[in-house]
């Protein structure tokens, strides 16, 4: 088992935001954390990535507890936040440095990592002299040169337009199809999952709802019929207590008023 | 389009690009109207003709003064006072930020004293310092250094505190200790407000300069006011004017300068917002 999270549970100002989550990530599995923002998919990450503290249960990441960040669980972010102050090499480059990897080496690296984005004819240029894909390939590019034990996504595509989003998709499937990582991506489209995961964990209000295994051959075509069953099991398991919380809402509109007034 | 429009267009492109190059003309503009008037006033009596003397007397008295060696031993003393100040200042700054921005300790103890005491204008701390230091070089470029530090000190702890968070994490997961988010993360992620610091804080260390120049000192531009009001030489009060202006310049100028080469990742802004 490469990740085990065990019973964790977070809550922020007397608000449960994680309650008893569960999960078992296998060594090279690509694991799509799917749910609504809000439904504390993105703390789960954080608290994976050693950012936040879980309140109680614990994670563990190949034996070992996490206390805190480390060079184990690399993180790629939505804003990317790569360094504008570095060029895009010495960005991807950052990783290897800080480990004590020899400067020349470093460089090695990042070249290669470069190559794999298919970035090297923009080795010197700055972060802020790129588009928003080109920003997020060299995320996912110094991610990988820290030489991570698991890749941490936190909805890496969700701020580029449709187009580049496919186009990122089909380009990380490639990269993991020769890298091989452990990967937890956390989306909430599911296309996005569909297309990419091995196994797909549905959260809502803060726990697991549903584990989904894809189990279809990559490179998958979102107009297969599989890939259209897949999406809509998903989507009922999504949607399934939208109607139940409408519900709730109007009897609470209906019943509020005279509770007041009572 | 007819021949003339044509040729009317051209002489206003023309004329429109020789007017972009000529970047001096206001200045130009600007001493001819003076020199016009100071003339003018020389006959018709307005007020008082020894008050604003005009530009081509004030270069003729500019170069007799210059030939005592006086205005480059002032140039001299005053560009020495405020690059020590200016330098002892931001130096200071900088190493206060670090501290106080990297122990909590020395954040609890130095930030209520800052606050109390920084808001105080600097200059009516002169008086005091000359009566503690005497009136040699030290009160001076203590002043000047210490108008320097607070703005500059400010801007930088303000720089530490907008640094985004998601920067330090991710250096954090690609194993970054510590030390190595403070170099390599958080201190070049204030440089752009640590400028910042010292761009605003240039115009006040230079007040600083003519101020201390003014109470006990005997030599400087700004002694040279001080001196030329005792003696009523009005023109010598205007080089020495002039002069700081141009010293002031020359140092804002310096400093754009480190910016630009600092900041050459900074593809934002308004002039690169639309490209015309």
């Amino acid at each position: 088992m490469k990740l085990e999270v065990r019973n964790v549970s977070k809550s922020y100002g007397g608000r449960l935001v994680l309650r008893n989550i569960d999960l078992a990530v296998e060594e090279r599995e690509f694991i799509c954390i799917l749910g609504h923002s809000g439904c504390g998919k993105s703390t789960l990450l954080n608290m994976i990535a050693g950012y936040i503290p879980p309140d109680s249960g614990e994670i563990i990441v190949d034996g070992k507890q996490v206390t805190g960040p480390s060079r184990s669980r690399g993180m790629v972010f939505q804003d990317h936040a790569l360094f504008p102050w570095l060029t895009v090499l010495n960005n991807i480059a950052f990783g290897p440095r800080v480990q004590k990897v020899p400067k020349t080496e470093a460089k090695q690296m990042a070249r290669e990592y470069l190559k794999l984005v298919g970035l090297e004819a923009y080795e010197s240029h700055y972060p802020a002299e790129l588009s928003g894909g080109m920003k997020q390939r060299v995320g996912i590019a110094r991610a990988l040169a820290g030489r991570p034990d698991i890749l941490l996504m936190d909805e890496p595509f969700g701020a580029l337009d449709v187009l580049t989003r496919e186009s990122m998709q089909a380009e990380l499937r490639r990269i993991c199809e020769g890298l091989q990582p452990t990967v937890l991506f956390v989306t909430h489209s599911i296309s996005e999952a569909v297309y990419l995961a091995d196994r797909v964990v549905i959260m809502k209000h803060g726990a697991i709802a549903d584990v989904f295994k894809v189990g279809m051959p990559h490179p998958r075509s979102p107009h297969s019929p599989q890939f259209g069953e897949a999406a809509a099991r998903i989507e009922r398991v999504l949607m399934d207590d939208e109607r139940t919380e409408a519900h709730f809402a109007v009897e609470e509109a209906l019943y509020a008023p005279k509770a007041g007034s009572a | 389009m007819n021949r003339s429009e044509a040729a009317a267009n051209s002489t206003r492109a023309t004329l429109r690009i020789s007017l972009s190059n000529m970047t001096f003309l206001p200045a130009v503009l600007f001493f001819v109207l003076w020199e016009l008037f100071a003339r003018m006033n020389a006959t018709l009596k307005l007020f008082n003709p020894r008050f604003l003397p005009p530009p081509t007397v004030l270069i003729e008295e500019g170069w007799r003064l210059a030939k005592t060696g006086i205005i480059l031993d002032s140039i001299i003393s005053s560009t020495t006072r405020i690059a020590a100040g200016f330098a002892i200042g931001c130096a200071a700054a900088l190493i206060a930020g670090v501290l106080i921005a990297k122990f909590k300790a020395v954040e609890f103890w130095f930030a209520p004293i800052l606050n109390l005491v920084g808001p105080i204008p600097a200059l009516a701390l002169l008086p005091l310092f000359i009566i503690w230091f005497g009136i040699g070089e030290f009160p001076k470029i203590l002043l000047i250094a210490w108008t320097t530090f607070i703005p500059v000190l400010v801007n930088t702890l303000d720089g530490f505190k907008s640094v985004p968070s998601t920067l330090v994490r991710s250096a954090l997961s690609l194993g970054a200790s510590d030390r190595q988010v403070f170099l390599r993360v958080m201190l070049p992620a204030a440089v752009p407000n640590f400028l910042v610091g010292a761009q605003v804080s240039l115009g006040l260390s230079f007040s600083a300069l003519i101020v201390s120049e003014m109470m006990g000192a005997s030599s400087g531009l700004g002694y040279i006011i001080v001196d030329a009001r005792n003696f009523f030489k009005m023109s010598n009060m205007f080089i020495a004017i002039i002069l700081i202006g141009l010293e002031y310049s020359l140092f804002s100028w310096l400093l754009k300068l480190v910016e630009k080469k600092a900041l050459a990742w900074r593809k934002d802004g308004l002039r690169n917002a639309v490209q015309r």
